[in-house]
């Protein structure tokens, strides 16, 4: 908003605002070293999931919304591009984005409906279960959206971050609004390859 | 009870709940569950507009959105909103409502002069009328006119009030447009099979017309308990759908209700995007008027509307009706009124016999079978009727009212914006329109198909025919209860016009009569396009609802060839009246459109500086308050004279990866970069495939097979769009990743001649001599702690430094610099000392990189290689593209040193004023040299260094005589930057 916002929050938590501070990597495939990658990925432990789709083990996420390209959120200083651009020779890139990219983790009850106020994506559970991904469009920004367990990751480009953030916040103040500090990228990892 | 008119109970209304309101000033009483139009009819306001044209009075017409006259004003807390419908404004405690188009009075409209003066302004008369003199349609006509037309006024909302209006997405596999007994009961199945349903319905309650006849109560009560208990269906009342877009795309309107008006605080309604699988249109079919003199008389009402006033708020139309029908369903409202204790003066059947006259006589009614409305008396409001009888003789009938019918016509407009032809159907003298299968059904009245139970019948086969196409076939339903029966019906017969003298209107929002679709047909409007462009029937807000298919028909009968040749003019979005509000969603003040800030963004703010849009960018323009060249001179000299620093985070960086990394840039960029060695860095353009610049800037081979690209701030995310077009599209062999770091990187530009001092003392190992590190030089370095890159470019012309590192740890490397550079009088300088900087160097930036401008054009032909293919190498050299004699990129200075450049100056020579030969593009004070300096683009420009032009600015009344330099205005060889 331009100014003030002069709407009081609504009782009840329906949602809830947590930023989220992790490293970001990119990795990029080269053309048809798709599967050396993953498996050179899957050599350092991580597993490198479909188009579309999100994997949580602890304390990292890993999800997809392009062929061919893989985003690492870690706990802040584990690893760099440094340490994957030698891991992976001639399979594709690595690709730092730290800091290119805000995240924010929505969870509550009410977050699929708040979200529905800009995102054309279909995100009924039933449609965007938990363990999807997506890249859209959301208040003219482009965005990564990937369900959690409970919750939602938002990745935003950083420039534009507090202009989303302004707009979470008018938009899910009527839902009930709890904005958190900060959250740790352990509290939504957990491990899902079951 | 509230008003003379409100006689019984009201299905909606709760008599415990007064609601205050007033109209045209005046305070009145309504109840809670009113619509305006029913609280205004209830206290016996007839009148309620006037009408377009004639300024004729109008009253209520219609009781649902499709309402022709009672438009009016609302004036709330968001402001006053001109064109509301009285019937869809629902009644809340101090709603102000103001009448439009009247002066000085609703009562006493002296505009209504134009009525008698009627016969003069016909249909078209706009394009007879004012044609002459030439010279009057500016000064006099289109003035006079612009202020008479339009209705009500609008008046912006108050500062720091919530957004009116949200866009919501909604996604499901059936949309149900309609919640009558077909669309409940398609509802109903569908819900019952799995299917996720959303159930469109524009009434403020779900039932359609099953809520006029009391029979239906126990079912639709049912109906709705069972929807409700539906985990995958939706219910959305007050939503209007305004049109369908294809690929299953709907828009809708939905208009909050209070409790959710309250949790939204104070939000109007709800724009929604709906995507679905399949549609199925249960919309129903709207009354339609007949043409016969004084059809628009206050208190003249389709007969539907007078049913519904009763049952729903209690509100008799009047004390004395007659009826003027067709057809056996509006003998319904009769029959109600007359229950309800108001007799009607007659009943006026224009068929000779009809089952439904049969009861209504049985009842005690007077029904005159075969007779005609001819006339209805009054003016301001309805005194009586004029009938004419089967044997041809007349009879005036006392009235105060009158309810007409003259059929029913299935709403086509979503299907035909889905591809769907008009049919015409005989029986029902009507069009219908069926969706394509592939979209979906039409199912109930839409299709023609009369009668709620057979409505609910026809949807419940649509219902299964979709459910089954989903992959989920309906169940059958348990125990439902049994729909009432239709009772027996004759068939409608057509009316369209009752012929006599006086206006009788086809169009009452447009005041369009059937004169005028007579006088457009003879004046070669034929088609029914051109006659409703040239006489604005079926325009506006009601889109010809009422009167849209008896228009068709009077042009038919004009043409002299059947109504189902004629057709209907096409019906595209909107359905009903949509604010911009709407349109606009929560996309308003602050969240208009998205701003992006650099990293140190707060601190640039505490420093002072006042910033600039540029694209979405917030960027520091000055880090000073006060406006003028001072405090950006100040900035510009310490980068000249000492050391500066400024924040280029915002220029676009793209990292290119891959083994075919050289050759990729090759091909974009019209200069090479495969011989690019690994730690330089090198100036580029790349041109459009028309051979036109699109951008430039600096390109770094950081390994064998990466790079980063540097591009304009202006053209970030349209370079990378390019390149991942040609990466994709034209040049898909090349194994090439690309991605965009822009945000990664904050960048910082440092300097002047001690910029070298300053960055030493912060990169540690990395040695800066001109020997190790020379001009366009790039290495990867620790920058005060953090690891980072270092460049050695420039575009202000000085020796300078670009340090990047991750945005992140931007803030401390920035205050380290600033640290370090203390001793050095190091100053952070914004846009516009930037500007000042290299417009004296005579670099381009986009005012020059304008897209009409070539290589050539701006003295880089000598980049374009020799050969290899690359973007716009073949059309870049026509030889329109490639002359000389364009306008090509010179430095200006004014001859007279105290003379001031303004950016847009016109180029002459004393003897040709008005031939412009170029103009410039770029002005500024300058720092070293004396006077104003600017850079111009100038027809033959390089041939004309050396000589004088005027330059010329008409809006400032200035005259300037100019120098024609080199564009290199300052340090032509490079001493500096490679200092």
């Amino acid at each position: 908003m331009s100014g003030p916002d002069p709407r009081p929050p609504s009782p009840g938590a329906g949602i809830r605002l947590a930023p989220v501070t992790a490293d970001i990597l990119e990795l990029a495939a080269f053309r048809n070293r798709s599967a050396d990658l993953e498996r050179l990925a899957a050599a350092r432990g991580v597993a490198l999931p479909a188009c579309g789709h999100l994997t949580r083990r602890p304390a990292r996420l890993t999800l997809s919304v392009r062929p061919g390209r893989w985003l690492l959120l870690t706990a802040p200083a584990t690893e760099g591009a440094s340490a994957w651009e030698g891991a992976i020779p001639g399979c594709g890139a690595a690709v730092e984005l730290s800091a290119a990219l805000a995240a924010t983790v929505l969870s509550g009850p009410a977050v699929r409906e708040m979200l529905i106020r800009s995102c054309r994506l279909d995100l009924a559970a039933e449609a965007f279960p938990e363990a999807h991904a997506a890249a859209t469009i959301m208040v003219q920004v482009p965005v990564i959206l990937a369900a959690l367990e409970g919750a939602m990751l938002l990745l935003t480009p950083a420039t534009m971050a507090r202009h989303v953030h302004e707009w979470l916040v008018t938009t899910s103040r009527p839902f009930g609004l709890s904005l958190a500090p900060q959250a740790s990228l352990a509290d939504f990892s957990g491990d899902n390859s079951a | 009870m509230t008003g003379p008119s409100r006689i019984t109970q009201g299905l909606l209304t709760d008599p415990a709940k007064p609601v205050r309101f007033s109209f045209d000033g005046r305070s009145l009483e309504g109840l809670a569950g009113d619509t305006l139009a029913s609280a205004l009819l209830a206290n016996g306001r007839r009148i309620v507009g006037r009408s377009f044209k004639y300024h004729r009075p109008r009253g209520v017409v219609t009781a649902d959105k499709g309402e022709p006259c009672a438009l009016v004003d609302v004036i709330g807390e968001s402001g006053r909103e001109p064109n509301r419908l009285a019937t869809a404004v629902q009644l809340s405690e101090g709603l102000r409502a103001v009448s439009q188009n009247r002066w000085p009075t609703l009562e006493l409209d002296l505009l209504a002069v134009n009525d008698w003066l009627g016969r003069f302004l016909p249909a078209g008369f706009y394009y007879k009328t004012f044609m002459a003199p030439g010279w009057a349609w500016e000064r006099l006509y289109e003035p006079l006119i612009r202020r008479a037309a339009g209705l009500g006024r609008l008046e912006s909302r108050a500062q720091g009030h919530a957004p009116p209006a949200e866009i919501v997405h909604d996604h499901a596999d059936v949309l149900v447009v309609g919640a009558g007994s077909a669309g409940l009961t398609a509802a109903l199945l569908l819900g019952s099979a799995g299917l996720r349903v959303l159930v469109a319905e524009q009434d403020v309650v779900l039932g359609g017309g099953t809520l006029l006849d009391t029979r239906w109560a126990p079912w639709r009560a049912d109906a709705c308990a069972r929807l409700a208990s539906l985990p995958s269906v939706r219910c959305l009342p007050a939503t209007t759908v305004l049109g369908a877009y294809g690929h299953g795309t709907f828009g809708a309107l939905e208009t909050l209700a209070a409790h959710e008006r309250a949790r939204f605080h104070g939000m109007r309604e709800r724009l929604r995007v709906i995507r679905v699988a399949r549609v199925l249109l249960a919309c129903g079919a709207p009354e339609r008027l007949i043409a016969f003199a004084g059809n628009d008389v206050p208190g003249v009402m389709l007969a539907g509307a007078a049913h519904a006033y009763l049952r729903r708020y209690g509100v008799a139309l009047g004390q004395r009706p007659v009826f003027f029908l067709n057809n056996d369903e509006a003998y319904g409202s009769a029959m109600a009124l007359a229950q309800a204790g108001i007799r009607a003066s007659a009943i006026i059947d224009a068929r000779p016999q009809a089952l439904a006259a049969t009861r209504a006589r049985e009842a005690g009614l007077e029904v005159l079978s075969g007779a005609l409305m001819t006339e209805v008396l009054g003016r301001r409001s309805v005194r009586g009727v004029r009938v004419r009888l089967p044997d041809g003789s007349s009879r005036t009938l006392a009235a105060d009212s009158v309810a007409v019918s003259g059929g029913h016509s299935p709403a086509t407009a979503l299907a035909c914006q889905l591809g769907a032809p008009l049919t015409w159907v005989e029986a029902i003298t009507a069009f219908t329109a069926e969706a394509p299968a592939a979209a979906g059904r039409t199912a109930g009245a839409a299709r023609g198909v009369f009668g709620a139970a057979a409505a609910a019948r026809d949807a419940e086969l649509a219902a299964r025919a979709l459910a089954a196409e989903l992959g989920r076939p309906a169940p059958e339903p348990a125990a439902w209860l049994p729909w009432p029966p239709d009772p027996a019906a004759s068939p409608v017969s057509a009316v369209w016009e009752v012929p006599g003298s006086g206006k009788a209107f086809v169009d009452l929002q447009n005041d369009v009569t059937t004169a005028d679709v007579r006088l457009a047909c003879r004046e070669g409007y034929e088609h029914v396009e051109h006659m409703k462009r040239y006489t604005t029937c079926g325009m506006a807000t009601d889109q010809g609802r009422s009167g849209g298919l008896v228009a068709s028909a009077v042009l038919a009968a004009a043409r002299g060839v059947p109504l189902r040749e004629v057709g209907q003019s096409r019906p595209r979005p909107f359905a009903e009246p949509v604010a911009f509000a709407a349109l606009a969603g929560g996309e308003v003040g602050g969240h208009y459109k998205p701003r992006r800030r650099l990293a140190l963004h707060d601190w640039h703010e505490q420093a002072g500086a006042t910033f600039v849009s540029t694209g979405l960018w917030l960027r520091p323009l000055v880090y000073a308050a006060q406006s003028g060249w001072e405090p950006v001179l100040a900035e510009a000299r310490a980068v000249r004279r000492a050391v500066g620093i400024t924040d280029v985070s915002t220029l676009g960086k793209i990292d290119v990866q891959g083994p075919d990394a050289a050759r990729f840039l090759d091909f974009v960029y019209a200069n090479t970069f495969s011989t690019l060695a690994v730690g330089r860095a090198r100036y580029g353009i790349m041109l459009r495939e028309d051979g036109m610049l699109f951008d430039d800037g600096t390109t770094s081979r950081l390994a064998p097979g990466h790079f980063l690209i540097t591009t304009t701030t202006a053209n970030s995310a349209a370079v990378l769009e390019h390149l991942e077009f040609h990466l994709q599209a034209v040049r898909p062999e090349l194994d090439v990743v690309l991605t965009d770091v822009c945000d990664q990187w904050a960048q910082f530009a440092v300097a002047g001649p001690r910029a070298r001092e300053v960055v030493a003392s912060l990169v540690g190992d990395l040695e800066l001599s001109n020997e190790a590190f020379p001009f366009m030089a790039v290495a990867a370095a620790n920058i005060g702690g953090v690891a980072g890159r270092v460049f050695r470019i420039s575009f202000s012309g000085e020796l300078a430094y670009e340090l990047a590192v991750p945005a992140r740890a931007a803030l401390p490397v920035w205050q380290a610099i600033l640290e370090a550079g203390k001793p050095h009088g190091i100053r952070p300088y914004g846009l516009d000392a930037l500007n000042t900087l290299r417009i004296e160097k005579g670099h381009v930036t986009t005012a020059e990189l304008n897209g009409n401008t070539s290589a050539t054009d701006l003295g880089f032909e000598r980049m374009l290689k020799k050969s290899g293919d690359f973007i716009g190498r073949t059309l870049g050299a026509r030889p329109g593209i490639v002359s000389p004699e364009r306008l090509q990129l010179v430095g200006v200075r004014p001859v007279d040193r105290a003379q001031r450049l303004r950016n847009g100056t016109q180029l002459v020579t004393p003897a040709a004023r008005s031939a412009s030969l170029g103009y410039v593009t770029s002005s500024t004070p300058s720092t070293e040299l004396e006077g104003w300096v600017g850079l111009a683009l100038l027809a033959g420009g390089r041939q004309r260094i050396g000589s004088r032009l005027l330059g010329v600015s008409p809006l400032h009344d200035e005259t300037t005589e100019l120098e024609i330099v080199s564009p290199h205005m300052l340090d032509p060889e490079n001493l500096r930057v490679r200092a």
